[in-house]
Parts: C-alpha cells; structure tokens; sequence
C-alpha cells in the first residue's frame, strides 16, 4: 500500500511530464482549471496517464468531481484501495 | 499585391478629423448593411439551392466578395492603408489558418482574402437574431469547448475546407504578451491538418480591444499581413508524446512565431514598410 505522499509525488510526476509545468506549482490546494492551466480536453490525456501508472481500471466518472490535485491523489488512492479495478 | 504607403499628410489634425468620421460611417455601413444582407442577400442564397453545401459554397463567397468591398471602402475613406505578403498559400485547401487578433476587422480582412473557409466563431452570435441565421448557413463553427469543437473542425478540414480560428478567442490585449489558447493546436493535432500561420499587425493602436471607434489614432494605422509557410503538426505528435504535452509545445511555438513576426514588422519602421520584413520559419 502506498502512502499518501508517495501517491502525491507520483501525480505530481503526471502532472508534471504532461503539462510541462514547474513542480513547486504543483500543491494540494493548487485548482486544476485555474491555477494549472489544464482544460477539458488535458483531463482526459491526465485519466489515460493515470490509469497507465496505476495500472488499474479508471472510469472518467470517478475524476468528475477532481477539482484540485488533492481530489486528484484522493482519487488514485480511492483507486488503489479498490480491488475491482485491478 | 502591395501597397505604398502614401506620404505624410500635410494636415495632420484634419486628416485625423476625417478619419473619425469616416470611421463612424464605416461602422454604420457595416452594421445596417449586414443586417440589410442577412435578411436578404443570405436567405436569398440559401433558398436558391436544396443542398446545404452549395448554398454554402455561395454565401461563402458572397461575403468573401462583400468583406472585400469592406476593406476597399475602408480604404477609400483614408482609414487605414495596408501591405499583404505570402497571399497564394492560402489557395490551399484544407488548411488550419491561425491568426493573432489585435484589432476588430482582421476577420474582415482575413475572409475577404481566403477563397472558402469555415470560420470558429464567438458561440454568442448563434442569439444573436440578425446573425445566427448567416453563420449557420456558412458553415461557421461555435467555439464551444471540448470534444464537440474539435470533431467539428476536423470534419470541415477532411472535407478539404479551410478552418480561420483566432487562436487568442479575442482581440489581443495591447501592450501584453500574445495569450494563445490551445484549442487552435489541439485541432491541428487531432485532424492533422497543416496549420497555416497568419500574423496581422497594425503599426498603431486601431481598433483594440478597450478603445472606443472615435478616438480615431493620430496617424493612419497601416496594417501588414504576412501569410507564413505551413507548419506540419505532425511533427508535434510523434509516438509517444500525449496530446496535451504536445499542444501545449505547438501553442507556445506559435505565440513565439507570432510576436517575433510583430516585433520584426514593426522594428522595420515606417520608411522600411515596403519591403517584406524578415520572416523566421526556422523558428518552426
């Protein structure tokens, strides 16, 4: 079981390789949509980043409500928790 | 083609004086008679055909033709003067054609100088009940976000239509760096479609966004309009590299693309205008 930094470090590595941002923008309390810079269609290439490194089953329904990156890490750890999406 | 740029006025204050009043008649010709159209011309046109595509093919060209005579009669009035390079790349068909936006009638330029495009425009002017009409008929595309506006414009390209998006979605903010949004590349991405940059400068404040139409500017605005080589978008979304990473490398290069091309015409000063000013497609 990972711990919740490690989760937080490994979204912040998606985040960071796939919208080129710096990584000290990347804080819990940071919004995607505003502070990032990440649109409706960056959501669904960051749900295709996650699932392939998590290796689980994601459903863009469990990422509707994602509004910060701490939703984001609560959500892969939700993920991760899960044993019907291995 | 390309035009001189006519000598200094002797007269400076009176010239200024005409240009706003012709200013104010230019924007009275262009609001009644676009109104005059769209309950005419346009409707006309589109009931004369059964098929969508060929009513379409004529307003498209009706409006090519009315915008011209715009900008003819714009510069009849001694509003503004302008220089345009690079014209026949935008015969090509198929093209995803992207323009900074500093001043209110570059669509009227840009649609008076490309022989059938589709256009994104503002989602608003679908209320809007003199216009939503004639954009529908002319195959204009809302720029709604998400998936629906990408799948949209990739069907007109694969029909070997041109796309015009002004990828800043509005006029650009005088005096602050070129904010690009990244739909303009994510649709060049998605449909691959060479994108075919167009950079419009105004040597004068004209038209921007905050200013009102009768603080006509001191001296007449002359407008350069460079239509650049095309840019492959394939080469951004090698294997490998997710969309959102290489929109985002795409959309920067072109912001730098743009404010380079600016910065150049407008280096060159006044009395270099005639010649074409240094382009940089190996900044692409």
């Amino acid at each position: 079981m990972q711990t919740e930094q490690e989760i937080f470090q490994q979204v912040r590595g998606v985040l960071v390789d796939l919208f080129e941002l710096a990584p000290e923008r990347i804080v819990p309390e940071a919004r995607l949509y505003q502070e990032l810079d990440i649109d409706s269609l960056d959501a669904i290439d960051l749900i295709i980043e996650l699932k392939r490194v998590t290796g689980r089953k994601v459903q863009p329904e469990q990422f509707r409500h994602v509004r910060t990156v701490e939703d984001v890490v609560r959500a892969v750890r939700e993920l991760l928790a899960d044993p019907s999406t291995a | 083609m390309r035009v001189a740029r006519p000598r200094e006025t002797r007269w400076p204050a009176f010239n200024r004086a005409t240009r706003r009043i012709g200013t104010g008649v230019a924007f009275a010709t262009f609001g009644i008679g676009g109104v005059l159209l769209s309950l005419t011309l346009f409707p006309a046109l589109r009931l004369a055909s059964r098929d969508r595509a060929v009513a379409r093919r004529r307003i498209n060209r009706a409006l090519r033709a009315v915008m011209a005579l715009f900008i003819w009669f714009m510069k009849r009035l001694g509003l503004m003067t302008y220089t345009l390079h690079g014209l026949e790349r935008l015969a090509a068909p198929g093209r995803l054609i992207v323009a900074n936006h500093p001043t209110l009638i570059d669509v009227v330029f840009m649609l008076s100088l490309i022989p059938a495009a589709g256009v994104v425009v503002k989602q608003a002017l679908w209320r809007n009940p003199a216009l939503r009409w004639p954009v529908a008929w002319a195959g204009y595309i809302p720029n709604s976000d998400g998936p629906a506006l990408i799948e949209d414009c990739g069907r007109v390209l694969r029909g070997g239509r041109s796309l015009l998006v002004f990828p800043e979605g509005t006029r650009s903010v005088p005096g602050e760096p070129l904010a690009l949004k990244r739909g303009a590349a994510q649709i060049a991405l998605a449909s691959h479609a060479d994108i075919l940059p167009v950079t419009i400068v105004c040597d004068t404040p004209f038209l921007t966004k905050d200013s009102v139409w009768y603080r006509v500017p001191v001296r007449r605005p002359h407008y350069t309009i460079l239509v650049g080589e095309p840019i492959a978008a394939s080469e951004y979304a090698e294997s490998g590299v997710p969309h959102a990473t290489a929109a985002r490398r795409l959309t920067a290069r072109l912001a730098q693309y743009f404010t380079r091309n600016i910065e150049s015409v407008l280096g060159h000063g006044r009395a270099a205008m005639r010649e074409p000013p240094a382009m940089h497609p190996s900044s692409l």
